[in-house]
């Protein structure tokens, strides 16, 4: 139950002018009014622009560090299965696990591991994987579709742990991996796809 | 710099996808104000707001790539440093010293105007200090920050029904306290 003229609020909203308002209303408003020009004008806080650019200039974190960074950080985590991607999921990971011994393996440090990604987008002219790993950046990790049959796929070498990802559709279309099966949720109000990569058996 | 040759924020985040990390500056110095005033407000503290926003832009920069609207910035912004603040919030040991309890300090030399308005100010943040986190937020994201509730809802991830209804008590609430402070 509104305690105030509900005049007062469509003025506030631009839904009707003010000199709609008899004086004691839009003393009201102008006391709100004021009030809000009080907070806005209050005084600067000192820039933290120096802060933030010396940050960025800083070379990143060596990986491992970044690595150990993101295991030690306490932070919510949503997984939720999907039941009808289980099936899907768990051929998945025997594929990466059986994956090592099928193809000619690229350089493997101790800590890293080989991810594999494969994605179904029909009539895509260009799908990449962009995630904690690659800064997001689009364009550095391309799947490719050599049969032209829609099904997209690209293997890397990543650091061992859990990297959130997402794929890019023809350079603009984000869009996370249904095969994924944990999700993580991000400060953008979307749900990254989560990829555990494990170290490659020696 | 002059307005009308100032970039869009689609420009200045073109570059800086592009590979001009300084031009980032032009996104500091166009929002921070802004966004430490909201900072400040749903953390209570100064010192609080300027690390979640010296996060947040940080954050923001390392994600830039996934901004899928450049024309949206701003409300990207305020998103990622609304989380900061409520990650702050959530780990918070110890009180930070709030905005109520560091009233500004009058300095000798201000006129009598300026103590005058010092001494308004305090009023209507104790005021404001009486309604929920939310009904704050909604307040200053309203009437300081002059978002439509369109750019709210992409701030914050709400409901425009919501926000309207927060914007409202908001309103209702701190126009009763201020009626008693007066």
């Amino acid at each position: 139950m509104s305690t105030i003229d509900p005049r007062i609020h469509q003025v506030l909203d631009g839904e009707i002018q003010r000199e709609a308002l008899p004086p004691e209303l839009r003393r009201q408003v102008e006391l709100l009014e004021a009030a809000a020009a009080l907070l806005a004008a209050a005084p600067k806080a000192e820039s933290v622009e120096q802060r933030v650019m010396a940050a960025l200039r800083r070379p990143a974190a060596p990986r491992r560090s970044r690595l150990v960074w993101w295991l030690v950080t306490p932070r919510a985590i949503v997984l939720r299965m999907r039941p009808v991607w289980t099936l899907a999921l768990a051929a998945g990971l025997a594929l990466l696990t059986l994956l090592p011994a099928r193809v000619s393996r690229p350089d493997v440090g101790e800590e890293e591991g080989i991810a594999q990604f494969v994605a179904r987008f029909p009539g895509a002219r260009s799908v990449a994987v962009v995630g904690s790993f690659n800064d997001w950046r689009a364009g550095s990790i391309a799947l490719e579709d050599r049969d032209h049959d829609g099904v997209w796929r690209g293997v890397v070498v990543l650091p061992t742990g859990a990297h959130e990802y997402m794929f890019v559709v023809d350079g603009e279309r984000w869009v996370a991996d249904p095969l994924a099966g944990r999700y993580v949720a991000d400060d953008f109000g979307r749900e990254n796809s989560l990829l555990i990569v494990r170290p490659v058996l020696q | 710099m002059d307005v009308a040759s100032a970039p869009s924020d689609a420009e200045v985040v073109a570059r800086v996808l592009g590979g001009d990390r300084e031009a980032f500056g032009l996104v500091i110095r166009r929002y921070e104000p802004g966004l430490q005033r909201y900072a400040a407000r749903m953390l209570g503290s100064r010192d609080a707001a300027a690390d979640a926003v010296a996060e947040g832009l940080v954050r923001a920069y390392r994600h830039l790539a996934s901004c899928r609207d450049p024309a949206r910035l701003r409300t990207w912004l305020y998103r990622i440093v609304a989380n900061r603040c409520k990650s702050h919030l959530a780990r918070r040991a110890t009180a930070d010293v709030s905005l109520d309890e560091a009233p500004p300090v009058a300095d000798p030399r201000d006129t009598e105007a300026a103590v005058e308005r010092a001494e308004q100010l305090v009023l209507v943040e104790r005021a404001l200090r009486t309604l929920s986190p939310e009904k704050q937020e909604a307040f200053v994201l309203k009437h300081v920050e002059g978002m439509s509730y369109e750019e709210m809802a992409a701030a914050t991830g709400e409901r425009i029904p919501t926000l309207k209804m927060r914007v409202h008590r908001a309103r209702e609430a701190l126009l009763q306290a201020l009626e008693e402070y007066r």
